[in-house]
């Protein structure tokens, strides 16, 4: 059961499709297992909808619909209302079946990472995974600019409350945290990044999976 | 979803005229339903491709629209989305991948426009809650006639012309924060707003 949310504006920024392919992937993600997300961007749709209609008409050319038709009937056979094929998760595509099994980078003490950013080409963000060993801690830091993660598997807590699988956080500047992985499996999440963290307290020097 | 209200169908009332046209060309291949909807649609999908900036290719993006609504029809559910509505994700769909195929290659791309924008109804196996989603779209429009011309505004930049709220403050030259705040006000009367965190 997800208990946190993408914000409102960031659901109609998805909507709208004005999300990055990350940021996009990763409200999917909460979506294919948020029923209440998912008829709060019904809502935002049907809003597209009813803007699109309440905007000027403009005049299509006349021979439009014929070559549309033409274009139509000239598809192979069965293509028109083919059965779509099984579909793999978005997550399946990206990264295979067992996101364990990945060829994760050690960072320090119980943080691996693995940075994703090729597969999103073009975008100015960066994507990493991070995995934090069952038990594990993090060192404490906070971010510059913004973070938004999803959980993939097992879950973390931090002083603002436990994180699921499927839940959903953003976090900014003003965020200093130290994560904990709780549960018996190890955490994994999704992140993209809108500039690097920097670290704070005693763990300054370190390398942390944020620093490039 | 106890939030939502679930009624049987007979209460449902009558389906809105485009989406009980767009069933008839899934289910029998009806090319008058297809043209009907065709000449409804197509002029707000031009101004829609014409106000997202891509105008060189809007009769294109109509087309591509038109044609993948004939191709998907036969999975259009109208209690899972109005016509208009399941037309509106198909034409955002379709601009996103016309975008994305003019920057790069298929191999490029492990991930489809459609892997991260979904239509709704596609692979969902949840109950319908067709009440819901039909009464969505009337009371939307009920209320946007409330709403203060700057927050239509706001409203109409970021779905028309795609825009970020992040652009749009900069093109209304007014603070990041009362373009949020002007949305959030917008979506509390479309009840979009239910439970929001950190809000
Ligand atoms: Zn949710």
């Amino acid at each position: 059961m997800t208990r946190h949310h993408p914000d409102s504006l960031s659901l109609m920024e998805y909507s709208a499709g004005n999300l990055s392919e990350p940021h996009a992937l990763c409200i999917r993600l909460h979506l294919d297992e948020c029923p209440h997300c998912r008829s709060r961007v019904d809502t935002l749709d049907s809003l597209g909808a009813v803007m699109m209609e309440q905007q000027p008409k403009v005049t299509v050319s006349e021979s439009m619909f014929d070559s549309i038709l033409s274009m139509i009937d000239n598809e192979p056979a069965g293509a028109a209302n083919a059965a779509p094929a099984p579909r793999l998760s978005p997550l399946q595509k990206l990264l295979g079946d067992d996101i364990n099994k990945l060829p994760w980078k050690r960072q320090m003490g119980d943080v691996s990472v693995l940075d994703i950013t090729d597969r999103f080409p073009g975008q100015s963000e960066q994507v990493v995974l991070q995995k934090l060993a069952a038990g594990g801690k993090a060192p404490a830091h906070t971010h510059r600019g913004e973070e938004t993660t999803i959980v993939l598997q097992g879950a973390f807590a931090d002083q603002k409350g436990v994180f699921n699988q499927w839940d959903f956080v953003v976090l900014d500047d003003k965020d200093e945290h130290k994560p904990v992985a709780v549960g018996c499996e190890d955490c994994i999440t999704l992140s993209v990044l809108s500039a690097p963290v920097k670290l704070t307290g005693t763990f300054t020097r370190m390398l942390n999976p944020f620093i490039r | 979803m106890s939030t939502l209200e679930q009624k049987p169908a007979s209460s449902e009332g009558r389906k809105d005229p485009w989406s009980q046209l767009l069933q008839k060309v899934g289910k029998n291949q009806d090319r008058a339903a297809y043209h009907a909807l065709f000449e409804h649609f197509a002029p707000q999908l031009k101004y829609y491709a014409m106000a997202n900036g891509m105008a060189s290719h809007a009769e294109e993006l109509v087309q591509e629209v038109f044609v993948s609504i004939w191709r998907r029809s036969c999975l259009y559910d109208w209690r899972k989305a109005a016509a208009s509505t399941w037309i509106f994700t198909i034409a955002r769909n379709q601009r996103i991948d016309m975008l994305r195929k003019m920057q790069r290659t298929s191999a490029e791309m492990p991930v489809e426009t459609e892997d991260l924008w979904q239509i709704p109804g596609d692979n969902e196996d949840e109950p319908v809650t067709s009440l819901h989603r039909l009464m969505s779209e009337r009371r939307i429009r009920e209320s946007l006639s409330h709403l203060p011309e700057e927050q239509i505004t706001v409203i109409a930049k970021v779905y028309m012309e795609n825009k970020s709220h992040q652009m749009v403050a900069n093109e209304l030259d007014i603070p990041l924060g009362t373009v949020k705040s002007r949305v959030r006000l917008a979506l509390n009367k479309l009840k979009v707003i239910l439970q929001d965190q950190n809000v």
